[in-house]
């Protein structure tokens, strides 16, 4: 582990790296326009909408919130062991941090699953499109954010092998980034219409 | 110590969550602006905590509290 003191209060080097700040924020702006202009076209239906959202399932969404803000924890803890260089602990967290990440997936999937049987999908009606759109381009997201971790996971395996701890916290970054996105997409698509 | 941080930060964030559920499938007055409000503390939460943002310069600190605040302001203005 390289154990090289960074400044986070430089502007250029914020907990991650400036990188994937902008990438966190563009993703942010990008999924923000989305579900602006889904709550835009909701006022112009705004029965459909109600309707429609009602068909979700809201203790899903919010276990998922909680699946994910848990995964989320742990990611921090992964981060700080490293930082310790506790890697034993460190790949206890990471490990703990994709458990929960793969239990959103499932959630999401048994979800996908009951919303396809009942014929809810991206052609029914407006709110069903953006339904569909935003949260599998979240699941993309997550599951990328995933195909990161394990790579960070087997990097801590590999004897020999010094993580960067720039490298890590910008993975974690990312993993976080995917929280954030779905701290907006869950009140947007399940609680407010 | 800093993973104790993370716990008391996990367990408001699990408190904040809960009481978004009850209060979207309660029928009380402002229930959208609760539900906004408790969604910007959760994010600040994730983002200053888990993220670390605190640490970071007052710029990204800005920043990031702007773009929730903003994005809020919206969907209130928009409903």
């Amino acid at each position: 582990m390289s154990k090289t003191q960074i400044d986070y209060k430089n502007l250029y080097y914020p907990p991650g790296g400036i990188l994937i700040w902008i990438i966190i924020f563009i993703e942010l702006i990008t999924f923000g326009i989305a579900l602006i202009t889904m709550v835009y076209y909701g006022e112009q239906e705004p029965i459909l909408f109600r309707d429609s959202r009602l068909q979700l399932n809201v203790t899903f969404g919010t276990i998922n919130t909680v699946l994910l803000l848990t995964s989320g924890f742990f990611m921090a803890n992964t981060v700080h062991e490293l930082k310790q260089e506790s890697i034993p602990k460190a790949k206890k967290h990471l490990l703990a941090t994709m458990l929960f990440g793969v239990l959103f997936l499932v959630l999401k999937g048994i979800e996908y699953d009951s919303k396809i049987d009942e014929e809810l999908l991206l052609s029914t009606n407006t709110f069903f499109t953006f339904y569909w759109m935003l949260t599998l381009f979240h699941v993309l997201h997550v599951i990328v954010g995933l195909i990161i971790l394990v790579a960070v996971f087997f990097g801590m395996l590999k004897e020999n092998s010094i993580p960067k701890m720039e490298d890590v916290e910008a993975g974690a970054a990312f993993w976080h980034m995917c929280d954030l996105i779905w701290l907006l997409l869950f009140p947007v698509i399940y609680l407010i219409f | 110590m800093m993973t104790k941080h993370n716990a008391i930060t996990w367990i408001l964030l699990m408190a904040l969550t809960v009481i978004a559920g009850l209060v979207s499938t309660a029928s009380i007055p402002y229930m959208i602006p609760i539900v906004l409000l408790l969604a910007i503390l959760k994010f600040v939460g994730v983002t200053f905590n888990f993220m670390e943002m605190r640490k970071a310069n007052l710029f990204w600190k800005v920043l990031i509290l702007g773009y929730v605040i903003i994005f809020c302001g919206i969907i209130l203005v928009l409903q």
